[in-house]
């Protein structure tokens, strides 16, 4: 009987023990961390209550511009990444010749990492040599030109262009998948009422893609708010702090400056506002898997 | 049913669009391949467009030895090798547990699983650090495999978990009565019959292993040990003029993924259709 009980528990065993050490235990320290002031190498460190949270909000202007860069990151993955991914979607949702080649096209760049985009993306941007100044030149358009990644009021756009390049196949293949779950009956019922294209899409394919909808919208507000490699990779959040984002500030505070509170605390906004956006996607997905 | 309301102009119109789209999107890839296979005079004495004058694929040697990139893409290879696998038969003991043992609180330790998703790596890497350096782990393989086996385990058991569901219970009863124990029915039962699911992870988790950066960046100190990501930052720091080698050594670095994309191009994508419909 008592084997019984227990014998679950020695299948779950590994992954919990791992699980532990490896992601709820730190996460609880770092809440821990973020009230005290330390560098990480002395052994006292200091109590400080919400002093680094009070001074991130209040005087640190590199983290208010990292949480207004998340803040255009997340509203640009939005409105381009997953617009784009469900216009090709879109376009790529009827038996076609070339449709698997297409679809590898687009898809292509997700498969690879953010510090390989940022090199090659980079080497495009670059302001001497690189493809598009290149090409704007060759153009006539000398005066269009720009150092992309070395002018702060430009340089976050230009990174993020790289980060739709490589992000569009993402939602394209959900969008795809979703669309394919959507039976065919409504359609002839609405061609035989004489509905218009654009009618079938808003009063069928829309609403039938919610579910698909709301996995994309989700886990492209997670990913936006998670955003680093190619940060790091294209500009290291320069110039003049300009492409900071959370995570990467977080890392600066952290492992470069060794102020580990406000590391922490930073973190921490980061799981608070990652779990305002996935609390209602996981509550979602627990409940469908129960059906 | 729809194709036959497809106007041909409609049709031509999609297709110059996607062609457009299609050719926008492989410029870049273009530009690095052309970039890699000329001659560093070449790069700046003809056109950028130009197809390269004789094809240098010398810079993908000099890449491969002056980068050391021979090195960052065995440990790379390594870890994937170790850790892919060794993670999958975690998540799919604790899955089997969470589906098939009639336990009472596996709603909820499935849940506390799924926790993990929502904490962003950064909250945790300060006590790992430490945890790191007490235990002496900080760039050993023991500490790699334990956290990329740590960070794997929310999405792996996510993944699996949705998959034993929809296998079903008569099975284990038939086991049962054939005399399958619980490791039997795990070993001759869900695992042959997840393969699909499992062949799904494995390109997920290698692609994302292979890619990883930022636990790399902290946890692997010794050059020795880097990965082909972190690898191939140090390299453009140190050569940031040579963009013959270093985009030949970005076309390196991506040969594997690339491989395991082309191959598994299905999987994948009814993979992530499956993860779609949960």
């Amino acid at each position: 009987m008592i084997l019984r009980t227990l014998k679950p528990w020695l299948f779950l065993l590994p992954a919990l023990v791992i699980y532990l050490i490896v992601i709820f235990f730190p996460s609880l320290y770092t809440f821990y961390l973020s009230f005290y002031s330390w560098n990480g190498v002395s052994p006292n460190k200091t109590f400080v209550g919400f002093q680094n949270f009070t001074n991130l909000i209040m005087s640190d202007s590199v983290f208010a511009r990292a949480l207004k860069n998340n803040l255009i990151w997340t509203i640009g993955s939005l409105i381009f990444i997953m617009g784009i991914g469900l216009v090709l979607a879109l376009l790529l949702n009827r038996k076609m010749r070339g449709r698997t080649l297409f679809r590898g096209v687009f898809y292509f760049p997700y498969v690879l990492s953010g510090i390989v985009v940022a090199s090659g993306w980079a080497w495009m941007y670059n302001p001497t040599q690189g493809f598009i100044n290149k090409t704007l030149e060759a153009l006539g358009l000398e005066s269009w030109t720009h150092a992309w990644l070395a002018e702060p009021k430009i340089a976050l756009y230009s990174v993020f262009v790289a980060a739709l390049w490589q992000g569009v196949g993402q939602p394209m293949v959900l969008f795809l998948a979703g669309l394919q779950g959507i039976p065919e009956d409504p359609y002839e019922a609405a061609i035989i009422d004489g509905a218009k294209r654009y009618q079938t899409f808003r009063y069928i394919t829309w609403p039938l893609l919610r579910e698909t909808l709301i996995i994309v919208v989700a886990t492209t507000m997670i990913a936006s708010m998670k955003v680093y490699d190619i940060i790091y990779g294209m500009t290291g959040g320069g110039p003049a702090e300009s492409t900071q984002v959370l995570s990467s500030w977080m890392y600066y505070q952290t492992f470069r400056f060794a102020n580990i509170g406000t590391g922490s605390a930073i973190s921490l906004f980061l799981v608070v506002i990652t779990m305002i956006v996935i609390i209602p996607y996981v509550f979602y997905t627990t409940k469908k898997s129960h059906l | 049913m729809e194709t036959l309301r497809v106007h041909p102009v409609a049709n031509v119109l999609r297709y110059l669009l996607l062609i457009v789209l299609a050719v926008l999107f492989l410029v870049p890839v273009i530009f690095v391949a052309f970039t890699a296979l000329k001659s560093k005079p070449e790069l700046l004495t003809r056109p950028f467009y130009a197809f390269p004058e004789t094809l240098r694929w010398d810079n993908f040697a000099k890449a491969w030895e002056q980068g050391k990139m021979s090195m960052y893409m065995k440990n790379t290879l390594f870890i994937c090798v170790v850790k892919v696998p060794l993670g999958i038969v975690i998540e799919a003991l604790a899955a089997f547990a969470l589906t098939r043992m009639n336990f009472k609180r596996s709603n909820g330790m499935f849940a506390f699983f799924l926790v993990g998703m929502m904490v962003p790596m950064q909250a945790t890497l300060v006590p790992l650090n430490i945890f790191l350096n007490k235990t002496h782990l900080v760039s050993t393989y023991p500490g790699i495999f334990l956290i990329y086996v740590g960070f794997g385990i929310p999405f792996g058991i996510l993944i699996l978990r949705g998959f034993f569901r929809t296998i079903p219970k008569e099975l284990d009863e038939a086991a049962l009565i054939d005399g399958c124990g619980d490791l039997g029915k795990f070993f001759r039962i869900i695992l042959p019959l997840s393969i699909p699911a499992i062949a799904t992870l494995i390109i997920f988790d290698f692609m994302a292993t292979w890619n990883e950066f930022l636990l790399a960046q902290i946890f692997i100190t010794d050059d020795t040990m880097k990965t082909i990501t972190t690898g191939l930052m140090s390299f453009r720091g140190e050569r940031a003029t040579d963009y013959t080698l270093l985009n030949a050594g970005v076309l390196i670095s991506i040969v594997p993924t690339l491989l395991v994309y082309l191959i598994f191009q299905k999987y994948f994508v009814s993979g992530l259709a499956g993860s779609v419909k949960g």
